[in-house]
């Protein structure tokens, strides 16, 4: 869940008022959104307060204007207007042009963007655009994959700025944090850029390229800017913000959010026309920003029977409006615009909960739940618990573990193929690479690493194992087994069939014991324990050489049952 | 130290000299062996914990000679010395000529000529003009009847000793001729020196010994409850020695339940208490239900290679369940018939196929369902797998505690009534809020926070209503409520625990000593 840092006084100002940590906490809820540190002991220009955001569908609240805006107009401000926007049948006159080419069409070809103008850019506010960029590509832009976003000196521009595929080889230019000139191939291979994002382009014929009329180049997108047009400071005015991607909603929504944060901060906000030599989701020539949201709607009825409270329409309406959300009744029917700046309501439920949070939590009273139903221990979890009961009281000590280890642990000490022990493609480590099979490699683990509590070691574990099954659909299934290990100078295969007997007894199981032969134990001194001819378990006493290859020196025997089939 | 605090510690060898001398007495073994009938261990006993108790004080050490039995003696003693053995041959074969006798009584040639040194000396044995031994009078041997006794006394002495103090003018000559104090093998004694303790009663002892004699205590109360005193009831009148009750227990070592366990078990009853009827579920799953079923798109950044852990073989199911695979890609793509606008890409079903590690409790839930019934509640403890390094705060398999409630009466208060009981009644919170949160299968969706009456103010879980995305593609048209509650740091708490390792620890030691300290 991204975390952003805000400027303390960039984001009152934006907010409209101060507020102290015990005023902010509880208004950051609106935005669902976390205190996460607030360092006051700094200068108050540079302070800056760190504010985790949890809603992965909310990318416009990553920035200082976006919480700013979304607690503004909570505590009552007026829904936003911006004017700026071009809209179907009412596109905004644009001084700005580019023109997208064909060849970028099959490897990234969308494009929105531009231009703030008006006033310097801020440190503030230039340091709140990288984060934001940073956060909108790699987190909502799928690591600048679906989403990238660049900022541009204008001064510098010939218009109309060209987006098109290259021959990697035949164009250059120098990149920022270099000095010389570099081929697009080149970058890709050495820049730290390249190397971090050129995996997005590397698999295409043509790299894409912004280039000016006068052949000067913007930048590499979405890989790197040039170290002349595309190195922006503060200071710096009319300045071009563009956006390319995959996904023409994504982009554009990107730009939308941006851009509403910037007016927000004061900045004017001059539109882009992008004219495509192909055809869009929203036409050939697009002007940006550009309203391409939706409406949503949802019933009243429909709201009040899920937040349970009576919540007429035009309650509807005001509860939405504290959220920003334009929206008019018309019978039970509420229609709603989505903001500029938002395209998360995929479903009228998304709508409901916008007026749950404009209505507030504390508005909504705990409700005792009425249906009357019958709770239940699924018929497993009771089983095993009857067969613990009884290894208490024969004296075992019961112990639970991890479902992760080691090939080492669950294969080699245990002397058992690995055949059917399911293994993890990505483990974080070798220690936690397979599943584990049994419940056995666990036991002898506790032991392995007790050799100095008091003897006797009297052991158990009830729990899940699973390994590989081809007749299952999943390859794989899961039992429920309990196994059982008991450790001192005289444990042998009689003391643990005394065991097995006893418990099998209090289970209500007739059972018979065959001759075995697992490698984990002693030839001649194990049994396979079967119920009704189906093998439940086996036990006996542990083979020295596991008992070696564990480190273990005490004489042990375990047991290891088959809850499930016990059944 | 007051004089009653000795009471209860007093073992009856203790009491009975308490009883029977003054301070000041001279006491040693042999004197409580006369006088009290005590072995020599028994006397030792007394002596050293009286002493322990400041109730006795040694007065002096002497050195003595004792005489320890040997092998060799106890042969003698059942089979004769070599005198005896010669006289008896004789008296049996008549005269012998010398190496016939050491030949026929199994003895060395010098053995036998210093045995019949002694015995013509003492006229016993005489040598003919032939070179003949002949017995002239069996009975003139005071030698052999003085080591018969010495024997016979030894063997029945307590550890085959005696000491020289036990011994006449004639025994102590006797046995300074026949001990030896090493290479003790061919002689009938060993000779060793010994001190002798003498101590006497002090301190507190008279004290001590007024108040056994005004409480009655005799030393010859009974010990032990045995079958034979309940079958003779030989108990009826007497009296039995009190134990010293402050003494250490010896450690016992139960069979016992895990604490851990324990906790999770109490907060299943709980919920089974509640309504809620337990679901289960395999370990491997496919992408299908640990996301797609639950709206999360496929190009989610929680669904990649770093926060899922995937099967390396096989790496897919052969198939996803119908209707639902189909029904579900419709949801992601278009919404299908949910009313919802979908993500708007295309679905991938060889992607819902792979294989996974269950990642989230919540997987249950939508597995439920399709054959839940409503109204109903289920819940779920399920072992989840993460994609972390593991440290004090993660792990990478853990359990999450999750559940859903279906009617179609439920709605958000309704919810926030169930997790004001679950704070409540499973957390013990004493104070609950609910701020909005955000869940990719719910909405709306809330957090809840309680205030702990230990651990303070802290997220206890997320909840919400699923989305119909969710529900509808399974078969459920009425609301259905999901919850997961968050549970690990108040089982830490509970076990006095700071370390989330520690939960599932390999050390017998440690578990076995951990309490539940929850009550």
């Amino acid at each position: 869940m991204p975390k952003i840092e805000v400027n303390e006084n960039l984001f009152f100002e934006l907010v409209g008022r101060r507020m102290d940590a015990a005023e902010l906490e509880p208004a950051l809820e609106t935005a669902k959104a976390e205190l996460d540190g607030w360092d006051q002991s700094g200068p108050e220009s540079e302070r800056v307060i760190k504010i985790e955001l949890n809603d992965t569908n909310r990318p416009d609240l990553w920035s200082t204007a976006g919480v700013a805006r979304q607690l503004r107009v909570k505590a009552g401000g007026a829904i936003p207007e911006y004017p700026f926007f071009s809209r179907d049948g009412d596109v905004r006159h644009s001084e700005y042009r580019v023109v997208v080419d064909s060849s970028i069409q099959k490897l990234r070809p969308f494009m929105a963007g531009f231009v703030i103008s008006g006033k310097a850019i801020s440190d503030a506010m230039l340091r709140d655009a990288i984060q934001t960029q940073e956060k909108l590509c790699s987190n909502f832009g799928r690591k600048r994959r679906s989403v990238s976003m660049g900022m541009y000196r204008i001064d510098l521009i010939k218009w109309p700025v060209a987006y098109k595929g290259v021959d990697p080889d035949a164009v250059s230019f120098v990149p920022l944090q270099m000095e010389e000139t570099m081929t697009l191939r080149r970058i890709v291979a050495e820049h730290p850029k390249g190397k971090e994002y050129g995996h997005i382009v590397s698999g295409s014929p043509v790299y894409p390229i912004l280039m000016g009329a006068d052949g000067g180049v913007l930048s590499m997108a979405p890989i790197i800017n040039s170290a002349d047009i595309g190195a922006v400071q503060v200071g710096d005015r009319d300045l071009l913000v563009e956006f390319t991607g995959i996904d023409m909603a994504a982009v554009c929504l990107s730009a939308n959010i941006v851009a509403c944060d910037f007016a927000d901060a004061g900045y004017e906000i001059r539109p882009l026309r992008v004219d495509y030599a192909f055809d869009t989701p929203f036409g050939r020539s697009v002007t940006f920003p550009y309203y391409f949201q939706q409406p949503a709607s949802v019933d009243s009825g429909r709201v009040t029977k899920l937040l349970g409270d009576n919540i007429g329409p035009e309650d509807v309406v005001s509860a939405l409006a504290m959220m920003g959300v334009k929206a008019e009744a018309h019978g039970q029917h509420v229609r709603a615009w989505p903001p500029e700046y938002r395209d998360d309501f995929l479903h009228a439920v998304d709508l409901v909960e916008d007026v749950m949070i404009g209505r507030g939590m504390a508005s909504f009273a705990p409700e005792r739940p009425h249906d009357y139903t019958i709770g239940r221990l699924s018929p497993i979890e009771a089983f095993t618990r009857k067969a613990k009961d009884v290894m208490v009281g024969l004296g075992y000590q019961e112990m639970v573990y991890n479902y992760l280890g080691s090939g080492k642990d669950y294969i080699e000490r245990m002397n058992v193929p690995s055949d059917d022990v399911i293994r993890i493609s990505n483990p974080m480590t070798e220690n936690f690479e397979y599943v584990r099979p049994s419940i056995l490699p666990g036991l002898l683990q506790s032991e392995a690493v007790s050799s100095k509590a008091p003897y006797p070691h009297r052991i158990f574990e009830a729990g899940k194992v699973a390994f590989l099954d081809d007749a299952r659909n999943y390859g794989t299934i899961t039992r429920q087994r309990m196994g059982f290990l008991c450790s001192h100078q005289a444990a042998d295969y009689n003391e643990l069939a005394g065991v097995v007997s006893a418990l099998l007894y209090y289970l209500g199981e007739e059972y018979v014991v065959e001759d075995s032969a697992d490698p984990r134990y002693l030839p001649g001194r194990q049994a396979r324990i079967l119920v009704d001819g189906v093998e439940i378990g086996v036990f006996g006493e542990l083979h020295p050489a596991v008992l070696e290859n564990w480190g273990i020196t005490m004489p042990s025997v375990a047991c290891e049952l088959d809850l499930d089939s016990l059944l | 130290m007051d004089p009653r605090s000795f009471l209860k510690g007093l073992h009856p060898l203790e009491i009975k000299v308490l009883l029977r001398y003054a301070p000041g007495e001279p006491l040693d073994s042999s004197r409580l062996a006369a006088d009290l009938d005590y072995v020599e261990g028994h006397a030792n006993q007394a002596q050293a914990w009286l002493i322990a108790k400041n109730l006795a004080a040694e007065t002096g050490r002497t050195a003595r000679t004792v005489y320890e039995l040997t092998p060799l003696g106890r042969t003698w003693l059942e089979s004769g010395s070599p005198e005896e053995r010669m006289v008896a041959f004789l008296t049996g074969n008549g005269p012998a000529a010398m190496p016939a006798i050491c030949q026929a009584i199994g003895m060395e040639q010098k053995d036998a000529g210093s045995a019949f040194g002694r015995l013509s000396k003492e006229g016993v044995l005489a040598m003919t003009p032939e070179k003949l031994v002949s017995v002239v009078d069996a009975s003139r041997s005071k030698r052999a009847v003085a080591l018969k006794a010495l024997l016979s006394m030894a063997a029945a002495a307590e550890g085959g000793l005696i000491d020289e103090g036990q011994l006449d003018e004639q025994g102590k000559a006797l046995m300074a001729e026949i001990a030896k104090k090493r290479g003790s093998g061919d002689a009938a004694f060993r000779a060793a020196e010994r001190e002798t303790v003498t101590w006497a009663l002090a301190g507190e002892a008279a004290a001590v010994s007024a108040l056994l004699r005004e409480e009655g205590v005799s030393g010859d109360e009974l010990g032990a409850v045995t079958q034979g005193i309940l079958e003779s009831g030989s108990w009826k009148g007497a009296a039995f020695r009190s134990y010293n009750i402050r003494s250490r227990p010896a450690r016992l070592i139960p069979g016992r339940r895990n604490p851990y366990v324990q906790f999770l078990e109490s907060v299943k009853d709980k919920l089974c208490s509640l309504g809620f009827e337990e679901f289960d579920g395999g370990l491997v799953e496919t992408e299908f239900w640990n996301g797609d079923a639950l709206f999360m798109p496929q190009f989610h950044s929680a669904r990649d290679i770093h926060d899922v852990y995937y099967l390396a073989d096989p790496t897919k199911a052969k198939s996803i369940e119908e209707p639902y695979q189909s029904r579900v890609a419709a949801t992601h793509e278009n919404g299908g018939a949910t009313g919802s606008r979908g993500w708007r890409y295309g679905f991938d079903r060889e992607f819902t196929k792979r294989l996974v590690l269950r990642s989230q409790g919540t997987v249950l839930s939508a597995r439920q369902l399709p054959t839940a019934k409503v109204p109903g509640k289920y819940f779920g403890i399920a072992r989840c797998f993460r994609y972390d390094k593991v440290d004090a705060t993660h792990l990478s398999d853990f359990y999450q505690t999750e559940g859903i409630v279906l009617g179609d009466d439920v709605n958000l208060r309704t919810l926030l009534g169930f997790l004001e009981m679950f704070a409540v009644e499973v957390a013990g919170a004493k104070e609950v809020k609910y701020v909005p949160g955000y869940f990719p299968f719910t909405e709306p969706s809330v957090e809840v926070h309680i205030k702990h009456p230990v651990l303070g103010w802290f997220e206890l879980g997320g909840a919400g209503i699923f989305r119909p995305e969710v529900t509808e593609p399974l078969g459920v048209s009425v609301p259905v409520l999901a919850w997961g509650i968050g549970i690990d740091r108040m089982a830490l708490m509970a076990l006095g625990l700071n370390d989330l390792r520690e939960l599932f620890s390999y050390d017998i030691e440690s578990v076995r000593l951990r309490r539940a300290l929850l009550k």
